[in-house]
C-alpha cells in the first residue's frame, strides 16, 4: 500500500526504471575514475543495494546524487586504480572506410592506440569528465551535477583533456 | 567566453558560427576532429543490467525506514514539547512559590524538603524550590506552624525577625507589632531587632513594641491547629483581629476599654461562643448586623 509518506523509491517499477537509467552510467563513472571494470560493477550494485534497502527515506528525485555519493564514499577506501582500458566499438575500423591501403591502415592503426593510451595517461578528473561525455554522452551540465562541481569546472577539464590528448599524439 | 574554455565548447557543439570558422582554419583543428569522431566510438563492455537488478531486489529493506516520515514529525511534535515542559519547569523552579491562607481557612502544605507548614487564616509563606535543600528560606505574613525535617540551617523570615531552626516543630506568628514565636522540639533561634534569642522545646517568646516576654508552654502543637484560638496576654483589638480572620469576618468595637489583656482559648469553629466569651470577658453586648458583621456596645 503505497502511502503518501512512503517514497516511491520503494516501489519495484520506479526502482527499476531508475535504476536502468543510471546504472552503466554510474558504473562507467566508476571505471574512468578507478580503471577495474569488476570493481565499478561492484561498488555501484552496492549502492543501488543501499539505496533499495534505505528507499522509504530516499525520495526518488534525490536518489542519484544518493548513489552516486555512496558510491564514491566506498571506492575511496578501495584499492588504488588501476588504468583505464578502453577499446573502440567492433566495426569501428576508422573513419575513411574505403582507403584500404597499407599505409592507411597502419596509420590508422597506430592513431588508434596512441589515443587510447592518451586517454589512460590523462589525470583522473580530466579523463573522467572526458569520458563521461564522449561514451556516456552526458551534458556538461549533467556531469557537473554528479561530480558535484559547477559547468564551467567541468568545461576548464574538457579543454585540460583536449589539450593534453593533442599534446600525446603529436609525440 | 573565455579562451580558456574553447575546446570544451567546440566538442559540445556550443560554438558560434564566427568561432567555429575561426576555429577550423587554425592548424590544430584537424587532430582535434579527429580525436572528436574517434572518441565517440569509444564503448565500454555491456552490463547485465537485469541481473544486477534482481540481485538488488532480492535485498531486504531496512526494517521500519519506511515510517521515518511519521517518525521525524514524531520527533519533532516530541522535540517541542520536551522544550515546552522544559520552560514550564525551569519556570516553577526558578519562580518563588506562594502558598496562602485565606481568612476562615487553613492550608497544610509540604516543602520539597518535606517539611511540612500549616498556614494560620490570613496567611503567606514564599519560598524558592531552587535549591531548596542547601537554602532552606522563607518569607512569613501571618502565622505558621512548622514540622522541620532534619538538615542545614532553615529560616523564617518575618517582617518583625527572623527564625532559625535545625528540623523542629515552631510557630511563628508576626501580626501587627507582635511577633510570637513558640517552639515545640528541638531549638529555635529568635532574632528580633537586635535580640537574639534561643528556644527550647516548649518555650516561647512575644516581642511586643519592643517589649519581650517568655513564656513555658504546654501543648505540643499550636492550639490553632485543633481549631482552637489561644491567647497569652493579648489586647483586644488583637484577639478581635484573630477573630476576624479565623471567621472572615468584620468586627467593630465601640468601647473605650481597650487596655486590659486576655488571656484563655476561643473556638474557632463556633462563632457564638466565641462571641459569648469576649462579651463576658469585656463586659460587652455582640450584636449580629449580618452575616459577616458584628458590632460590640458595652452593656
Amino acid at each position: 500500500m503505497p502511502t503518501k509518506n512512503q517514497s516511491n523509491t520503494c516501489d519495484e517499477i520506479f526502482f527499476s526504471t531508475f535504476f536502468k537509467g543510471h546504472i552503466k552510467a554510474l558504473r562507467n563513472f566508476l571505471f574512468y575514475k578507478f580503471g577495474n571494470l569488476d570493481h565499478a560493477e561492484d561498488v555501484a550494485q552496492e549502492a543501488f543495494v543501499k539505496l533499495w534497502q534505505n528507499c522509504g527515506s530516499v525520495p526518488l528525485e534525490k536518489a542519484k546524487s544518493y548513489v552516486y555519493t555512496i558510491a564514491n564514499n566506498s571506492s575511496l577506501n578501495k584499492i588504488a586504480h588501476e588504468k583505464v582500458v578502453l577499446k573502440y566499438e567492433k566495426n569501428f575500423k576508422g573513419l575513411d572506410k574505403t582507403n584500404e591501403s597499407p599505409e592507411y591502415l597502419l596509420e590508422e592503426k597506430q592513431f588508434q592506440a596512441k589515443l587510447l593510451k592518451a586517454i589512460e595517461n590523462l589525470n583522473e578528473k580530466q579523463r573522467v569528465a572526458f569520458l563521461m561525455h564522449r561514451i556516456d554522452e552526458k551534458k556538461y551540465s549533467e556531469i557537473a551535477l554528479e561530480l558535484n562541481i559547477s559547468v564551467k569546472a567541468v568545461e576548464k577539464r574538457i579543454h585540460l583533456a583536449l589539450l593534453s590528448l593533442r599534446k600525446e599524439i603529436d609525440l | 567566453m573565455k579562451k580558456d574554455h574553447l575546446l570544451a565548447k567546440w566538442l559540445n557543439n556550443d560554438l558560434s558560427k564566427d568561432e567555429l570558422a575561426e576555429f577550423e582554419a587554425s592548424p590544430d583543428f584537424e587532430k582535434y576532429q579527429r580525436i572528436k569522431n574517434y572518441t565517440a566510438h569509444l564503448t565500454i563492455d555491456d552490463l547485465d543490467e537485469n541481473a544486477m537488478l534482481s540481485n538488488i531486489l532480492k535485498q531486504k529493506k531496512v526494517a521500519g525506514k519506511v515510517i521515518s516520515f511519521d517518525k521525524k514529525w514524531m520527533l519533532r511534535i516530541a522535540a517541542v514539547l520536551v522544550l515546552a515542559l522544559g520552560i514550564t519547569f525551569a519556570l516553577r523552579f526558578f519562580t518563588p512559590e506562594t502558598q496562602t491562607a485565606g481568612f476562615g481557612e487553613k492550608t497544610t502544605c509540604t516543602l520539597p524538603d518535606n517539611s511540612e507548614v500549616v498556614l494560620n487564616s490570613g496567611s503567606e509563606i514564599k519560598y524558592k524550590k531552587w535549591n531548596w535543600n542547601n537554602d532552606r528560606k522563607l518569607e512569613l505574613k501571618g502565622e505558621a506552624y512548622f514540622r522541620v525535617s532534619k538538615g542545614k540551617r532553615f529560616e523564617v523570615h518575618t517582617q518583625l525577625g527572623k527564625v532559625t531552626v535545625l528540623g523542629t516543630q515552631f510557630d511563628v506568628k508576626a501580626r501587627n507589632k507582635r511577633f510570637d514565636v513558640v517552639c515545640y522540639e528541638g531549638r529555635v533561634k529568635v532574632n528580633y531587632k537586635h535580640t537574639q534569642i534561643v528556644l527550647t522545646h516548649g518555650q516561647s517568646v512575644t516581642f511586643e513594641n519592643e517589649k519581650q516576654v517568655n513564656i513555658n508552654v504546654n501543648s505540643l502543637k499550636p492550639e490553632w491547629i485543633d481549631n482552637e484560638i489561644s491567647f497569652h496576654q493579648e489586647n483586644i483589638r488583637s484577639i478581635l483581629d484573630e477573630v476576624e480572620r479565623q471567621y472572615n469576618i468584620t468586627i467593630e468595637l465601640n468601647t473605650n476599654d481597650t487596655t486590659s489583656l486576655f488571656t484563655g482559648k476561643l473556638p474557632s469553629k463556633d462563632l457564638n461562643v466565641a462571641l459569648q466569651i469576649i462579651g463576658t470577658t469585656y463586659n460587652l453586648k455582640a450584636k449580629k448586623v449580618s452575616k459577616n458583621k458584628i458590632i460590640f456596645d458595652k452593656k
